[in-house]
């Protein structure tokens, strides 16, 4: 792990008494530009995006009744939504049961991705976590990067669980495009992992967390095309649904899943509007975000 | 405050003539409660300076303006040349930073925090320290949950977090604060070995014994003002020396008799406790700093230089107990302490 990194091309070092304590200290390159200095942020913001979210990880492994809830949920989902009164038959050509899973994926965000950060971020902020991550190398956006990053990984194996629980229980088949799905998941982890970020700004504690994010999760849940097209939806929902994100990656992630008796190519095209939306989601998120994040304690 | 002094001293050998932390009448304002008003200080490459203060000075604001938690108010600073909130991402490999309290992930032994915070520095290129844990002496503790430790035992973790990274800056807020006599002087020893490697240490902290020992230069912060700075023998010559003695007769006695007032001695009029019938009889001299002396009575031996103002006094002093045929019992001159100097700003400013 000795840097051979160009980090710091303009470091003036104050002289060699400074030496004994940074011993090999990394080669400034007389080439080195602003360029080069901006190429290696981004390298260390990924480095430690991915480090702190192998902690996280870490952390939910150490913390029994969080890996619980996680590992549960998908399987109990599916539980709920298929074998008790959800809808028989075939909904747009699909099994229903098949058709409603390959929906929920999109409503895991809000549990998964948004309560869960919400709840990470304003634990964090009042116990000082942050602002010491803040204090250390990481910059701002790695170190939400790096909870983000962990958020996408736990929400994955969730999908694959569900793919596993779709294929057993319901006989179903397997994702028809993954790198599809993928994009999905980024896309809908990006726009919430920035939405939680903006609401841990306006909760005070963790406990008033837990009650801030459910307008958001009652949204989530009732605004979607869970049970059938978003035609079907009524009026205000309908409304509601087609311009909120749960809508987009849930399309991406059905036609994804299912293929929607389209090639490959096909997939990609139609999921095109969604992504649009999803990334003016994202720019609209991280805009509350900067504002409405916050890196200290609230006081009073 | 004598800034001048500071920045006409020769820096040693070995650092470039830039300060390594610079702050230019610095302000920091909360709403209405202005926490820092208008402060100037330096700190040389490679030296320990203190801020020393009571709780609420406006010490850990200072620090966290320093750290690049948060833009100047007003007035300027600058850490290695760099504005530290506008320039942060080029200042943070180089410094390190020790919080007054908390923020760690307590499910994570001690051993994976530090490799954490040795992986992140790796990450910008910095070839971690090793034995971080050994030097703050946690190493039997690195296999436990971090929530698990003492409040001294964090304040050490805290301190390797603060070292990982070789940092060229250092700042210690409030370094010791919770911590045993035996640990609070193993961590004087690890803060004295940073500095002999050339680690320029900016330290806040309220023990004065701790700036006494550690620092070359300190300033005594008391609400967002800094009242006395200067090296440690400077500030304490600020208390100005103190001459004490046991009064043979009562003070009413003497008073009877033409002239047996007690003298002024440099300007300075003596205070009185009594005890068991007898009378002790303080002095406390005019410093470095006062020009005319605190009662405003312009006196005799004010224009005498402070190092020699005890000398000049007990002149006057036993010239006037031979006038009244007296001796002082118990005769002691001691020179001012921090405490003193300290005391006097806390009690001047109230």
């Amino acid at each position: 792990m000795t840097g051979a990194l160009p980090y710091r091309p303009d470091d003036q070092r104050s002289g060699p008494q400074g030496r004994l304590l940074q011993s090999a200290p990394p080669p400034a390159s007389s080439t080195s530009s602003v360029r080069t200095s901006r190429l290696a942020w981004l390298r260390a913001d990924a480095l430690h995006a991915i480090r702190l979210a192998r902690i996280d990880l870490t952390l939910l492994g150490r913390n029994q009744t969080a890996l619980f809830n996680v590992l549960l949920l998908p399987l109990l989902v599916g539980w709920l939504f298929t074998a008790t009164g959800a809808p028989r038959g075939r909904i747009e050509g699909v099994p229903a049961e098949i058709y409603v899973l390959t929906g929920l994926p999109a409503l895991m965000l809000g549990f998964a991705v948004f309560v869960n950060l919400v709840n990470t971020f304003t634990a964090r902020r009042e116990e000082l976590v942050l602002k010491r991550l803040r204090g250390g190398q990481a910059s701002p956006a790695a170190i939400l990067g790096g909870s983000a990053l962990g958020a996408l990984a736990v929400f994955l194996g969730q999908i694959a669980l569900l793919a596993l629980w779709i294929t057993r229980v319901e006989d179903g088949p397997l994702p028809a495009n993954i790198p599809l799905l993928l994009v999905g998941a980024l896309l809908g982890v990006a726009v919430f992992a920035l939405l939680a970020a903006a609401f841990s700004g306006l909760t005070p504690n963790a406990e008033l967390a837990q009650i801030a994010v459910l307008p958001v999760l009652l949204v989530i849940l009732l605004a979607a095309p869970l049970f059938g097209p978003l035609e079907a939806l009524p009026e205000p929902l309908r409304v509601a649904a087609s311009v909120l994100p749960v809508t987009p990656v849930l399309d991406i992630m059905r036609t994804a899943y299912l293929g929607g008796g389209k090639d490959l190519a096909d997939q990609w095209l139609s999921s095109l509007p969604s992504m649009g939306l999803l990334l003016a989601w994202i720019a609209l998120a991280a805009l509350a975000a900067r504002f409405l994040f916050r890196w200290d304690p609230r006081r009073g | 405050m004598r800034m001048t002094d500071e920045t006409t001293t020769p820096s040693p050998p070995g650092t470039s003539g830039d300060p390594a932390v610079e702050v230019t009448a610095l302000r920091q304002r909360y709403g209405e409660f202005e926490a820092v008003r208008g402060i100037s200080f330096t700190v040389r490459p490679g030296e320990l300076f203190a801020l020393l203060g009571t709780n609420g000075a406006g010490k850990t604001t200072t620090m966290e303006v320093l750290e690049g938690f948060r833009p100047a108010g007003g007035g300027s600073v600058r850490v290695l040349g760099l504005d530290p909130y506008a320039q942060r991402r080029r200042l943070r490999p180089r410094i390190g930073i020790m919080l007054q309290e908390g923020g760690f992930l307590g499910d994570l032994t001690v051993a994976e925090t530090v490799a954490a915070w040795q992986g992140m520095a790796a990450d910008v290129g910095h070839e971690p320290l090793p034995g971080a844990i050994e030097l703050v002496g946690l190493a039997d503790k690195a296999k436990t949950r971090v929530r698990q430790l003492s409040g001294g035992q964090k304040r050490r973790l805290d301190l390797a977090l603060a070292v990982v990274s070789r940092p060229e800056v250092l700042f210690l807020d409030e370094p010791t604060t919770g911590m045993d006599p035996e640990a609070r002087r193993d961590t004087w020893t690890v803060i004295g070995s940073l500095k002999a490697a050339g680690t320029t240490i900016l330290l806040t902290t309220h023990y004065l014994e701790e700036a006494e020992r550690l620092a070359d230069h300190l300033a005594i912060m008391h609400r967002g003002e800094i009242h006395s700075a200067g090296t440690v023998d400077e500030v304490v010559a600020d208390a100005g020396d103190r001459i004490t003695f046991r009064l043979p007769v009562q003070p009413e006695t003497l008073r009877a008799r033409p002239g047996g007032d007690l003298p002024f001695l440099a300007g300075t009029a003596p205070t009185l406790t009594y005890t068991d019938g007898s009378a002790t009889v303080t002095y406390t001299l005019p410093g470095t700093s006062s020009g005319s002396p605190p009662n405003g009575s312009p006196g005799p031996g004010t224009d005498v230089p402070p190092a020699a103002r005890a000398h000049a006094a007990l002149a006057t002093l036993f010239a006037w107990a031979a006038g009244h045929d007296l001796t002082l019992e118990r005769l002691e001159v001691r020179r001012g302490t921090l405490e003193d100097a300290f005391l006097r700003v806390v009690g001047e400013a109230r």
